[in-house]
């Protein structure tokens, strides 16, 4: 919470963040909700569809104003490295899937589960950034 | 790239916490420049040079 306190773009980013975690479970559960009692047909489905997905383009927004919000150089640059290798192993990682849909007959994911997986990467090469960057004070 | 920041920080008497306060970054962020894990900006060099009232090549030292 130290780092929170200090740092007001990581602060702003938290509270971004938060908020649009929070209208996603909300959107979420709603939409479940009104497609459940309605079973509504034509157009509206497909606005009801798309309706979840916004705050989740709202995580990428609040992301990206973090890094040109973010003035600590070191931990901008840390943020991107685990960003490129969240791309990275996204993107190796589908495309091997691909194939293997293709070719030898895996089961298909649908691309929903992608968002998820680019954050897991992000997440373990946060970890191993900051166990390379790891130092005491003497 | 090597530096001396180590030393000239040690010789002021202050911690990577009190340094890192006065360049207004991380902790980490003046670690990882003091053991040449990292690089500093063209901008942090010159903020790390006025603090210590030096130039910036009596700080970093090119490897080569």
């Amino acid at each position: 919470m130290s780092y929170l306190s200090a740092n007001p773009a990581a602060r702003r980013y938290f509270l971004r963040f938060s908020s649009t975690m929070g209208a996603y479970v909300v959107v979420l559960i709603a939409v479940i909700t009104y497609l459940d009692r309605s079973h509504p047909t034509g157009w509206i489905v497909f606005v009801l569809a798309i309706l979840p997905a916004l705050p989740i383009i709202g995580i990428i927004v609040a992301v990206g104003l973090f890094l040109a919000e973010q003035k600590d150089e070191f931990q901008r640059r840390m943020l991107e490295w685990a960003l490129l290798w969240g791309m990275g192993g996204t993107l190796a990682t589908t495309s091997v899937w691909g194939f293997l849909e293709m070719f030898s007959h895996a089961p298909h994911i649908t691309p929903f589960y992608v968002f998820p997986l680019f954050w897991i990467f992000v997440g373990i090469a946060s970890v191993v950034l900051r166990l390379y960057y790891r130092g005491g004070d003497e | 790239m090597n530096n001396r920041l180590r030393m000239l920080r040690a010789e002021r008497g202050w911690s990577q916490a009190e340094l890192a306060d006065r360049l207004e970054v991380s902790r980490q962020s003046v670690n990882a420049i003091e053991t040449g894990k990292y690089d500093p900006s063209l901008p942090l060099a010159f903020r790390l040079a006025r603090l210590f009232a030096m130039r910036i090549e009596e700080i970093f030292t090119d490897e080569a």
